[in-house]
């Protein structure tokens, strides 16, 4: 059955979504879903790198958002809140499902085999490049190739934008780890989608 | 400062996390040297092109399921206050 087709701009704004949320009004559920499931989506398959476990991620996200409405103070916007909980869920799926070895047991120093060795310049302009479906598909797969260790910390600081502390708030790790881990992360990104510039 | 040192001190570099007299060899190396120039402008692009790299669309064979799972979800969660049941 498909999902019931809801105008998404039933709601003026997100207080008028919110109000609804807290109504129970049906409408709301399908909008704030339909709304904010494909950022949730995104961010959870980026942490996670399995789309299966996405979905149970952008599941569980909703339902505690539910659960928490009540609660919710509305400063910093449904969007980011949803975005945060999506966050928060995917790591401790992720510290469940290998709670010794992958988020821990990484590396601190740059590897021989990520020193840069494709040196071309990219004449993209980002801005334009950004909307480019097919190279967000090479960045995905790209990043997908990355360790977990390397994958979540690059997630966190250069997609999500959180501040170094930030990140190693949310992950456990000290400030210098993530440093280490996030260089790391761009240097084999950085590799791998020159490969892709050089035959575009 | 040699080009391995800089690729070494790249992201500091990037994310201005670098003193000012190491900020000043950088500098100086990358005026001198195509290479990390390459690297460094490259590096800084990637980071521009995957900031908030945005929404990602749901498998449409998932995405009716899915729905249905988490309207069911929100209807009929407990109520916070003293309201009835809905």
């Amino acid at each position: 059955m498909p999902g019931p087709t809801i105008e998404l701009t039933i709601y003026e704004n997100e207080e008028a979504l919110l109000a609804g949320l807290r109504r129970r009004d049906p409408d709301s559920c399908a909008c704030l879903i339909k709304r904010f499931a494909p950022l949730v989506y995104a961010q959870a398959i980026r942490l996670l790198g399995d789309a299966d476990e996405a979905e149970g991620i952008l599941q569980q996200t909703f339902i505690k958002a539910c659960d928490k409405l009540d609660t919710y103070e509305g400063r910093s916007g449904l969007g980011s809140w949803l975005y945060r909980i999506a966050t928060n869920e995917a790591l401790m799926h992720l510290r469940q499902r290998s709670p010794h070895v992958n988020l821990a047991d990484v590396a601190e120093t740059i590897q021989e085999d990520e020193m840069p060795h494709r040196l071309t310049s990219w004449t993209f302009d980002p801005a334009a490049a950004a909307l480019n479906s097919e190279l967000r598909m090479v960045l995905e797969q790209a990043l997908a190739t990355l360790p977990e260790a390397l994958r979540v910390v690059f997630v966190l600081r250069d997609i999500q934008g959180l501040s170094t502390e930030e990140t190693a708030a949310a992950l456990g790790l000290g400030e210098s780890a993530v440093k280490v881990r996030l260089h790391r992360a761009r240097l084999r990104l950085r590799e791998l989608l020159s490969a892709y510039m050089q035959e575009h | 400062m040699t080009c391995e040192e800089l690729i070494a001190h790249l992201s500091s570099y990037i994310d201005h996390e670098m003193d000012a007299a190491l900020v000043a060899e950088v500098q100086e190396h990358i005026a001198h040297c195509r290479n990390c120039r390459v690297v460094l402008d490259t590096t800084r692009r990637l980071i521009v092109l995957v900031h908030d790299e945005g929404q990602r669309v749901i498998p449409a064979d998932q995405r009716s399921a899915l729905f249905e799972r988490l309207h069911q979800a929100f209807l009929k969660r407990p109520q916070a206050s003293n309201e009835s049941a809905v």
